[in-house]
């Protein structure tokens, strides 16, 4: 072949090669499902994504599978939590040997740090201490949210400059959605009575919304690395029920809800339905997409109080 | 007892001149120990994973298979022909702290704990749980591993009907126990029993014929029969078992030996002689055959490398299998061919991983092969008196904070002969 056929044949790759690479979308995998509708309601139908912990599923004890990793090798953008929420996940991204950027979308935001040095998950009928200094569960706050939005959309534009104006756009109305949420987060709490807004959790996991909203959650607490959650834990938390007057126990989608019953039944008081914590219902669910969730959450909070 | 290194390692040359675990950072505090069990003498060397000393030597009471547990604290020499299984401290702990484990590293010791009965065979540990099954009797005895490192553990037993080569998987609270074929318990099981703690059945037995091999991964365990794979999970209370049959694209065949992977979720299992199959239970399509060149002889997988899996054939190669692409990587020979005609239980390689290092037995030769990980070449090799055969590896690297006594002054054990470095 000719030094001219080579170069004509190169061209004509080219060519037909650019705008297939254009059509192409954005390959964004989210680490769980709270990520998942952040990357979708900014990145829209430009991009292809996939989540890896799926609804109402606990992430600290996700297990990765090998088709995760497949993925993830193939990705553009990695989303992540960071804060040792997903335990997984130095694990995924050695196994995948990727070179996308892993994102850490709660860089920036308002970060509380855990004095218990740790939360409790219960999982399997047991309770696991998941080790966090630093509480990971910063989306449970609609400001740190509009933060991990804006990470997104940054990381979005990063790896595809050519649609993010599309991005931007779309970031600044799911940021409009947000800020009308917080508002009536704000508004629902401040129609609940003083004395009605103290609540038991088992998990740990709504400090956040503790910290902006007002509400107090009560949690079995926990600081040796024993996997189970003592009777003097439980014990603990009843006490601090009968002290602080708490209305009603929470049980969660991502978690069984025996010790949330037998904590109810111990204090004497009510189960007040289920609040979503780490993950979102699935699709035909009350909590599919982040908005939802908290609403639904709200809701709940609301309607065990009595408001 | 020789060995050499062929890449003298800033590690290895360090480990040359003290003989404490190795240090990497000011409080980081790598060890690593080989358990090596011998095919005709009833002994367990304890080697020295990073510099290839040897530790101690363990007598026990007959030729043993070899398993850790999740920890790492513990390991167990199952010694079927003389109807007994012994308990070794392993000596190095870790205790996870979230952004950082502490490791202590003392002693390993060959515990008083002798477990005796008829024919011990099958083992499993979960979760701290451990499960020992007795080929010749007809209850599985169970208890913790933290009772058994005490000295005392509490064995509690739970009826299997009759006596038959089967196995009991541990649950906090509850068991999963195979069924003997009731024609002739002699035969492989034909399914599986959810029991609680005293033994009574819980919901519907499991049909699993020619249920043989089991193995765990994170949260699932699998048992392998005829028709495909048994899954054993606990979301809630109670554990459940489903059945996961085989692809219909899969040709004529079935697994009896079956490994988890680390890391990432997986199996890996024998696939005929010279196949294996990658199963990912999530997935719609679960199964992936892997051709050998030749027979299998054993397999691990790599705890650290997490898509990694390593088969050693009867060619004396040593292969990289990736889990993602579900094909060999890359084939090292390593030993003389060890045929899988003759006994099923002669002399023949085992593989385990202990750091950045892959370690072969070679029993007719004497020796462990140590191969690479990362760039997966030979690495060296330590002779070792006797057919070192079934070989387990615990370690890692933690901290170690000041005044806590993790680690060992220098001179704790000694270096049997100089190194030699290529």
């Amino acid at each position: 072949m000719t030094l001219f056929k080579k170069l004509a044949s190169a061209l004509i790759v080219i060519t037909f090669t650019l705008p297939a690479s254009a059509a192409e979308k954005l390959n964004v995998i989210a680490s769980f499902s709270i990520l998942g509708d952040f990357a979708q309601k900014v990145g829209g139908d430009r991009i292809e994504l996939r989540t890896i912990v799926g609804p109402d599923s606990d992430a600290h004890v996700y297990e990765p599978k090998p088709a995760d990793a497949i993925a993830v090798a193939k990705a553009d953008v990695v989303l992540v939590n960071g804060l040792l929420f997903e335990g997984f996940l130095q694990r995924l991204i050695e196994a995948s040997g990727t070179s996308a950027e892993v994102v850490e979308v709660s860089k920036g935001a308002e970060i509380l740090n855990d004095p218990a040095g740790g939360h409790y998950h219960y999982n399997g009928g047991k309770a696991v201490f998941h080790e966090a200094p630093l509480d990971p569960h910063a989306w449970q706050s609609v400001a740190n949210a509009k933060v991990y939005v804006k990470n997104i959309e940054e990381a979005f534009c990063k790896a595809d400059a050519e649609g993010c104006p599309a991005y931007q756009a779309n970031a600044k109305a799911y940021g409009a959605e947000l800020d009308a949420l917080d508002k009536e987060i704000r508004d629902t709490v401040a129609s609940i009575p003083q004395d009605r807004r103290v609540f038991v959790v088992a998990h740990n996991a709504f400090r956040y919304f503790e910290h902006d909203y007002g509400i107090t959650f009560l949690a079995p607490q926990g600081v040796s690395t024993d996997s189970e959650a003592s009777a003097a834990d439980v014990a603990g938390v009843v006490r601090e029920i009968a002290g602080q007057r708490a209305t009603a126990v929470f049980a969660e989608n991502i978690s069984n809800s025996r010790l949330v019953e037998q904590i109810a039944s111990e204090a004497g008081l009510k189960l007040g339905g289920s609040l979503y914590s780490d993950a979102l219902s699935k699709p035909d669910g009350k909590a599919a997409t982040y908005i939802d969730m908290m609403r639904s959450n709200l809701a709940t909070i609301r309607d065990a109080a009595g408001s | 007892m020789r060995k050499f290194f062929y890449a003298a390692s800033a590690l290895a040359l360090g480990a040359c001149l003290w003989t404490g675990p190795a240090l990497a950072d000011e409080d980081d505090v790598t060890a690593w120990r080989l358990f090596v069990s011998d095919h005709a003498e009833p002994v367990v060397n304890v080697i020295d994973a990073l510099d290839g000393d040897k530790l101690d030597t363990f007598r026990i009471k007959g030729p043993a298979s070899l398993y850790r547990t999740d920890s790492g604290q513990t390991v167990f020499a199952v010694q079927g022909g003389a109807g007994a299984v012994s308990v070794i401290s392993t000596g190095i702990a870790f205790h996870d702290h979230g952004d950082h484990g502490d490791i202590d590293v003392d002693e390993p010791e060959l515990l008083d704990t002798t477990l005796e009965g008829s024919k011990p065979a099958h083992f499993v540990e979960r979760q701290g749980n451990v499960a020992q099954w007795f080929d010749g009797e007809d209850k599985a005895r169970f208890f913790t591993e933290k009772a058994a490192l005490e000295g005392k553990p509490q064995v509690r037993e739970i009826n299997v009907v009759a006596p038959h080569h089967g196995v009991a998987v541990p649950f906090d609270k509850h068991a999963v126990v195979t069924i003997p074929n009731p024609e002739d318990a002699s035969k492989r099981p034909i399914g599986a029993r959810l029991v609680d703690v005293d033994g009574k059945q819980i919901g519907e037995d499991v049909a699993c014929p020619g249920l043989h091999g089991s193995a765990g991964s994170g949260s699932l365990y699998a048992l392998a029969c005829d028709t495909g794979l048994l899954l054993i999970s606990q979301d809630g209370d109670v554990p459940e078992i489903r059945h996961l049959p085989y692809s219909d694209k899969l040709p004529e065949g079935s697994s009896s030996t079956l490994i988890g992977g680390k890391g990432l979720q997986y199996f890996a299992g024998n696939y005929g002689p010279d196949r294996i199959v990658l199963v990912d239970p999530s997935e719609q399509d679960a199964f992936r055959l892997v051709q050998l060149p030749t027979r299998r002889v054993h397999f691990a997988v790599d705890p650290i490398r997490s898509k990694f899996v390593y088969v050693i054939t009867e060619d004396g190669q040593l292969h990289q299998v990736d889990v993602l692409k579900g094909e060999i990587a890359h084939s090292l020979k390593l030993t003389d061919p060890y045929s899988m005609d003759g006994h099923w239980s002669d002399p023949r390689p085992r593989v385990t991983v202990a750091a950045d290092k892959v370690f072969v037995t070679d029993p007719l030769n004497g020796k462990i092969h140590i191969v690479d990980a990362r760039s997966f070449e030979k690495a060296g090799e330590i002779t070792v008196e006797g057919k070192p055969f079934n070989i387990v590896a615990v370690g890692g690297t933690g901290k170690a904070h000041e005044g806590e006594g993790h680690e060992h002054a220098e001179g704790d054990h000694a270096h049997e002969e100089g190194h030699k470095h290529d």
